[in-house]
């Protein structure tokens, strides 16, 4: 694949988050084509949330763009389901349920992922609203990922201007049992510019990479790294949607990606009362 | 980091009998604010605004705080994501 000249950008800014941490053939995870904000699924609502992508023109061998395991990139559709539920003002749990459909295959089991959620302080307190993410994923599928059993942690930063916010995840992934269990931390990210236009329809632009480990340098050709052109907003009866394509940058990413992430928030009840104004984790 | 009670003005904004009051809050513009949403009814609302990009549950009787950067002159909507039946409402910064 030849990455267009204009990806040349993206890709120096690629470089620079980075910040020389590189492996070939590092992570991108199909099931999660989502860019997380500071704020959480408000105190006593849940949200059902399915996240969608298919690779449109990928890999033909596995192991090579976002194929973690012996299949293909190529055709691939993953499909992840999302339970969250809002703890209290500033924390949220979730748990998914990930499924895959090889091209010219049926759908099947791909893993399974439980996680918490917060926000530091009150949105506006600090320069910078700053949240974190812990996250445990497990599954037994090398067919689609060879990493048994793996542990994530992100800041979550976001800032605010005027009508644009800018959302970055820097994520830093470990594998604590399968195949690269006895390697460090991987490093990746998730970022996003996104604009506030109407609340039914609003543009945005979102960058996915994996760079590899923390600790050992890999040619940046052979990283991943997208930028998915997205609009998002909300449809009648409270559904949120977000759709996108994505282009890969380098030969080390698939070509094409579509996703589509639908989300429905409802009251369920409060375990908790308001957080104290004065609070900052809880 | 932005202390309460600093260089913010506070405004309040109260809900009962199924509405905002005031519907329309003045607010001076390029100044930092903070909003007391009071939630004097026996609904649970969800007192959001697509524009400043803000949402927070508040239950019966209870009362939050929203902070908010200093707002450029213009019109921001506010309402209860709960009941699309409440009339929205506007914050009006100039």
């Amino acid at each position: 694949m030849r990455p267009c000249p204009c990806s040349h950008a993206f890709l120096c800014v690629a470089a620079f988050c980075s910040l020389g941490a590189l492996r070939c053939a590092a992570q991108v995870d199909p099931w999660e084509f989502e860019v997380y904000p500071y704020s959480t699924t408000p105190r006593g609502m849940a949200e059902f949330e399915t996240d969608n992508s298919v690779v449109t023109s990928g890999h033909d061998e596995g192991g090579e763009g976002t194929a973690a395991g012996t299949i293909r990139s190529q055709g691939m559709w993953s499909n992840a389901y999302e339970f969250s539920y809002g703890l209290t003002d500033r924390i949220e749990g979730a748990i998914y349920l990930n499924m895959a459909q090889p091209d010219g295959g049926g759908l099947r089991w791909a893993g399974d992922n439980i996680r918490l959620r917060g926000r530091l302080f009150d949105q506006g307190v600090l320069p910078v609203d700053v949240g974190w993410y812990a996250e445990l994923e497990w599954h037994k599928t090398p067919q689609f990922d060879d990493a048994m059993r793996e542990l994530e942690f992100r800041p979550i930063l976001e800032k605010d201007v005027g009508a644009f916010s800018i959302l970055v995840n820097p994520k830093f992934e470990k594998v604590l049992a399968g195949v690269g269990h006895d390697q460090g931390f991987e490093f990746g990210y998730d970022a996003g510019i996104h604009y506030r236009w109407t609340r039914a329809l609003s543009p945005g632009l979102e960058l996915y990479g994996g760079a590899g480990l923390v600790d050992q340098l890999g040619p940046l050709n052979g990283q991943q790294h997208y930028v998915f052109p997205v609009v998002w907003g909300e449809l009648p009866h409270g559904l949120e949607y977000n759709f996108g394509a994505g282009y890969g940058l380098t030969h080390g990413s698939d070509r094409v990606i579509v996703k589509s992430n639908l989300e429905l928030e409802r009251f369920v009840g409060a375990l908790f009362k308001a957080s104290a104004d004065s609070g900052w984790f809880f | 980091m932005a202390e309460p009670g600093g260089k913010e003005t506070s405004f309040e904004i109260r809900f009962s009998d199924h509405h905002f009051t005031p519907q329309t809050l003045v607010v001076p513009a390029g100044q930092p604010l903070v909003l007391t949403v009071v939630n004097s009814s026996h609904e649970r609302i969800e007192f959001e605004s697509f524009k400043l990009n803000r949402e927070k549950v508040v239950g019966p009787g209870e009362t939050i705080k929203v902070r908010l950067p200093a707002l450029p002159a213009g019109t921001y909507d506010f309402f209860d994501d709960f009941h699309p039946d409440v009339a929205e409402g506007e914050i009006v910064a100039k």
